[in-house]
């Protein structure tokens, strides 16, 4: 299956071995994107490496924004203290856009196992998202928002809108958006997808992922929590200010498609119940999105380590300092390259056709996997 | 962690900004190290990566521990110092499937060579690839450079 299969995301080459129409053997071969990205944050500021983050994983950009820029707030120690709205407002975009990565990822799966449809209305509910993220951060994909020590701008003025907004004002406030969202977007998901019969026939049982190989695969995210494994970087090691946030995590049972499917589904309804809280909390306190910070961001020597959980799985950056305005290293673990190591031990036995359920049940963007 | 203390006293062990463990290891405990760690429960593998400090080659294996319940999660950072030239070390990937390909990553940007890897090639680059290992910090890039597109002149 090369590189130029329609039905795979991005450029992933697989090289099957059939026996008939069953695998035997897989293994996928990647690189066709590689930017050396880790080659050129060593030759740019810490600020111009933000940018880069957000060609990895390009359906949620935010969250790498934020990764690699808590990362090097971690480094500055108490030196840069970032405001308190700038922390909430970074919450709640980099859940809007957790939503808006699980619809593309949703629908693409269903488009790969044969459901059009799905993903039209996928396309059509990002456009609203991206009208408001347009608006909030100037770009519609690869934003460049977030700052070391908070924000480039607060959210403008009216696109919070009130708690009462309903469908005609979804691509105008946030409010609407979620109030689009919770009446009438994920009910329809579920009846139209997950409750759809042909789709679980081709869904449940395939791609089966136990929960030791699931820790031992090094997986996380949707693949792990639909393993069974109740596992959320948010809760487990609270970064940013998700410690007062309430949500749940779903946790699958066992640990096939559907179930990874379904992991997803449920997040996007945690995900704003989230925003929810942090409008709530943003419509009541204005302030500051920018603390201070040096002119020449030169950060202390020493090494980070910076986990989060992004919208694939735990997106975590090891960032070196050796006192320079440039970082010495920057090693990017990407969720999606640690995933793609699951196919080989997935796939085989199972039909062909299984391996694109499979490999869309995993979520893989190739940005990320080649970096 | 107090484990890693008594078991092996000789290491050198520091805190990271975020309460994580390191822990610097001479190359031939290496393995005794990791599989002390894999015992004790750390059996996910974050990462693993190297880093190039000019004069020596660090490799660091970031190890954690899943448990649902627990909050504010610790992991370990595994340290080896290893030469520049012609470093190899045990492969861990046959402990941690989730290393593989972490593993030839770093074979393919550093060229430390993993001993007992199951699948020993590049990753990012193409097999062939015959200009070295890119995040060395030494690394000159030998392919022919692009012929510069000339601007076109207008006629006046």
């Amino acid at each position: 299956m090369g590189p130029q299969h329609p039905s795979t995301h991005g450029v992933l080459r697989l090289m099957v071995k059939l026996d008939g129409e069953t695998v035997t053997w897989c293994e996928p071969d990647i690189g066709y994107l590689h930017r050396c990205f880790e080659k050129l944050s060593e030759f740019k500021t810490y600020p111009q490496v933000i940018p880069f983050t957000d060609r990895t994983d390009y359906l949620a950009a935010l969250l790498n924004e934020q990764a690699f820029v808590e990362a090097t707030e971690k480094l500055f120690g108490d030196a840069i203290v970032v405001p308190e709205r700038a922390l909430y407002i970074r919450v709640l975009v980099a859940e809007l856009q957790r939503i808006a990565s699980h619809l593309m990822a949703l629908g693409s799966n269903a488009l790969d196992l044969g459901a059009v449809t799905p993903f039209l209305y996928c396309w059509r509910d990002r456009e609203k998202m991206y009208s408001l993220f347009e608006r909030i951060t100037g770009g519609r994909l690869l934003y460049n928002y977030f700052r070391i020590g908070g924000l480039r701008n607060d959210l403008p003025e009216g696109i919070i809108g009130t708690p009462n907004d309903g469908e005609d004002k979804a691509d105008k406030t946030i409010w609407g958006f979620i109030n689009y969202f919770d009446s009438y977007v994920w009910p329809q998901w579920d009846a139209l997808v997950t409750g759809n019969r042909i789709f679980q026939w081709r869904t449940q049982g395939v791609g089966v992922l136990t929960p030791e190989n699931a820790v031992a695969y090094s997986t996380s995210g949707a693949v792990i929590r639909g393993s069974g494994i109740k596992w959320d970087l948010r809760k487990n090691l609270p970064y940013s200010i998700y410690d007062r946030f309430e949500f749940d995590i779903p946790v699958g049972k066992n640990g096939d498609c559907f179930d990874r499917w379904w992991v997803r589904q449920e997040e996007m309804r945690q995900s704003s119940r989230i925003v929810k809280q942090a409008l709530a909390w943003l419509s009541e306190n204005p302030g500051e999105v920018m603390g201070k910070v040096p002119r020449v961001l030169k950060p202390p020597k020493g090494e980070v380590y910076h986990r989060i959980e992004g919208a694939r799985g735990e997106v975590s950056c090891y960032v070196i300092s050796d006192g320079s305005p440039n970082p010495y290293k920057v090693k990017w673990r990407s969720p999606a390259f640690t995933h793609l190591q699951v196919v080989p031990h997935l796939t085989p036995g199972h039909k062909i056709a299984d391996v694109i359920a499979i490999l869309g049940s995993i979520d893989i963007v190739l940005g990320e996997v080649d970096r | 962690m107090d484990f890693l203390n008594e078991k092996f006293p000789d290491a050198q062990f520091s805190n990271l900004v975020n309460g994580d463990m390191e822990v610097l290891v001479p190359k031939e405990r290496y393995e005794e190290v990791i599989r002390a760690c894999y015992d004790a429960g750390f059996k996910y593998c974050s990462v693993l990566s190297a880093i190039d400090w000019k004069d020596r080659l660090t490799l660091v294996a970031s190890l954690s521990r899943i448990n649902p319940e627990e909050v504010g999660t610790k992991s370990i950072h595994v340290k080896v110092d290893l030469p520049r030239q012609g470093a190899r070390i045990w492969s861990i990937s046959n402990l941690y499937p989730g290393a593989n390909w972490h593993e030839r990553e770093t074979y393919d940007m550093y060229g430390i060579r993993f001993d007992g890897h199951p699948n020993h090639r590049r990753i990012l680059l193409p097999d062939n690839w015959q200009g070295g290992h890119p995040l060395l910090k030494d690394f000159v890039d030998k392919r022919p450079k692009r012929p510069r597109l000339v601007r076109h002149r207008y006629a006046e």
